[in-house]
């Protein structure tokens, strides 16, 4: 029998509305496991028990008095700490916020406490979002890996049972990257469907909020309460084939330089999508050679625009990795900027093309599952072509097999961070929705994710493929295993080399 | 260092221009870290941007970023 906290939010919901399950008992239950296993994971910034355990009394007496306002109510939920809640602090994980008190309630945090949801806390993200790793959190489902970024603390607390759910943001990946590393659902919304009011900004033109949750359902019934929609309870609907979807399956970059493991996990997925009724066509992705310029173009400069006043006051508060990035940031011209944003506007019409001939785009979320916790850089065969083999002298001081002796085959690198946003940023650069779910584990039994990315304000197709998806195939759970497990040593992830220091290899 | 880069020198006088100070112990790092920036954003300058005006902070296809009709709700919601 499953513990409150192991249930899914729909699941949860329905047992509340049936009066099988109280708020109280769920989120004393939550509770309980945050006690339980935070220590090892390091999710939260602040865990606001007391203040939870009254809000969920409040919403169990208002049940009980037929005041149910829906799904969500009595629900105990966390907020990635970029996002306001009114009289707490928004520390954005960084000492330049070591005094800061959230006036209101962000649009996010009052629609959710209009829906009733009982607020934990607050998670982690990598710095005010500015990065993909999250290093003060750990991986859920191995302590020795990377959570992934930036709303890695979020991510994590679902995974683990310490929140039904979590709200996360995502400029460059940052709801999908931890989601897919952690096994479980995120959701990037169409650019402005969700409002942002009261969210701390890393880039005006790419920043998104959405929530990160155990199923696609999940995230189906939370975007509903934070576009201020307010679905009925109950099952999900009868009618979830994908019959009839035409889905488009990339030929060129989103297969180029991923794990093997990662690429067949996603293929076996397309084709279950195919065998449940879905039609798959072979698409092109446009203007893949000026993806990282575009994002790199439009993101550094508006990040240090967005940190300029302290920048001037308190540099030497914030982490030696944001600080350079933010400093440097304002030296981009203008002109660069400006470039940045009209290649965006080119890549929109070309997306937009795009989805004249498909419905949704399924391809990986990131190239390869979590990387070990120092890991910096992430190497892959110059063979170029699709679904490279990671060489198997891709390992540190083991030759290729093509290699003279003690010459490893030639391998290009890039960044942990590079690897992890290169699959992320189209979605993020062309404003449209991108839907990451899991797929499978590797053989080291790290989760992989897929994401299918839909035509703007076209949710409602990722969600539909996504639900046949999960209650076709439903991903393998966390709970019973033991968190705080690490990897073997021969873990078959791409391999790493330390990176030079000094260059900006970071990338949100 | 390519003729684009910039110096340490020529980065203090360039954040100075843009009225973000930097410490002078850090130039070094900051200037090779704008010179990496600047070698990414490189490929941008051979992109024909013909007449595309910037996509500037607004929703796909020009929507507007408040979330307004309840059409838009609709059909992001229906499944």
């Amino acid at each position: 029998m499953r513990l409150p906290y192991e249930l899914s939010l729909a699941d949860a919901a329905q047992a509340i509305a049936a009066r099988e399950l109280s708020p109280v008992e769920l989120t004393d239950s939550v509770l309980e496991r945050i006690a339980e296993v935070e220590d090892d994971l390091g999710a939260y910034v602040t865990v606001r028990a007391d203040d939870a355990r009254k809000a969920a009394a409040q919403a169990e007496r208002d049940i009980a008095a037929g005041r149910h306002l829906g799904p969500l109510h009595g629900i105990p939920m966390s907020l990635k700490d970029l996002i306001d809640v009114a009289g707490l602090p928004t520390t954005a994980s960084s000492r330049v916020r070591a005094h800061h008190t959230a006036l209101k309630d962000s649009a996010v945090a009052a629609r959710l406490r209009s829906a009733g949801a009982v607020l934990l806390g607050k998670t982690h993200t990598h710095e005010f979002a500015y990065g993909l790793t999250t290093p003060q959190t750990r991986n859920a489902w191995a302590a020795d890996r990377v959570a992934g970024g930036s709303s890695g603390g979020s991510a994590v607390a679902v995974a683990a049972g310490e929140a039904t759910f979590a709200l996360g943001t995502d400029t460059g990946g940052s709801i999908r990257v931890p989601s897919a590393l952690n096994g479980v659902v995120g959701l990037k919304p169409t650019y402005g469907l969700v409002p942002v009011d009261g969210v701390t900004p890393l880039s005006w033109s790419l920043d998104h909020v959405g929530p990160i949750t155990r199923t696609v359902r999940d995230a189906e019934l939370v975007l509903a309460a934070l576009t201020g929609h307010h679905p009925t309870e109950g099952p999900a609907r009868a009618d979830e084939s994908p019959a009839g979807l035409r889905v488009g399956v990339p030929r060129n970059y989103y297969f180029d330089r991923v794990a093997p493991e990662v690429a067949a996990a996603v293929h076996r997925a397309i084709a279950q999508l195919a065998a449940l009724g879905a039609e798959l066509t072979e698409v092109d992705i446009p203007m893949t050679e000026y993806v990282q310029a575009t994002q790199w173009g439009v993101m550094v400069p508006e990040a240090t625009a967005s940190h300029e006043q302290t920048l001037r006051t308190s540099p030497e508060l914030y982490g030696s990795d944001v600080r350079v990035l933010l400093e440097a940031g304002g030296l981009v011209p203008a002109t660069d900027y400006l470039r940045a944003q009209r290649a965006r506007a080119l890549m929109q019409r070309a997306w937009a093309r795009l989805f004249e001939e498909v419905d949704l785009i399924a391809a990986p979320t990131v190239p390869c599952t979590a990387v070990h916790r120092d890991q910096q850089e992430v190497s892959w065969p110059a063979t170029g072509g699709t679904e490279s083999e990671p060489d198997a002298g891709a390992r540190e001081g083991v030759p290729g097999p093509d290699a003279r002796a003690g010459t490893p085959g030639p391998q290009v690198s890039e960044s942990v961070s590079d690897a992890y946003v290169r699959l992320s940023a189209p979605a993020n650069l062309t404003g449209l929705p991108s839907l990451s779910l899991p797929v499978g584990l590797d053989g080291a039994g790290l989760p992989i994710g897929m994401q299918l990315i839909g035509r703007a304000f076209g949710e409602a197709t990722l969600l539909r493929a996504g639900r046949a998806y999960e209650t076709a195939h439903p991903p393998v759970a966390l709970f019973g295993r033991a968190v705080g497990r690490r990897t073997t040593a021969s873990a078959p992830t791409p391999v790493s080399r330390p990176t030079p220091p000094a260059d900006a290899t970071i990338l949100r | 260092m390519t003729t684009e880069d910039l110096s340490p020198q020529e980065a203090a006088r360039w954040a100075l221009r843009a009225g973000l100070p930097v410490e002078p112990g850090r130039l070094d790092v900051i200037a090779a870290t704008a010179n990496h920036i600047q070698h990414v954003l490189r490929p941008l300058r051979e992109l024909d941007l013909s007449d595309a005006a910037p996509a500037v902070a607004q929703p796909p296809l020009g929507r507007t970023t408040a979330l307004t009709s309840g059409e838009e709700q609709a059909d992001a919601l229906a499944v």
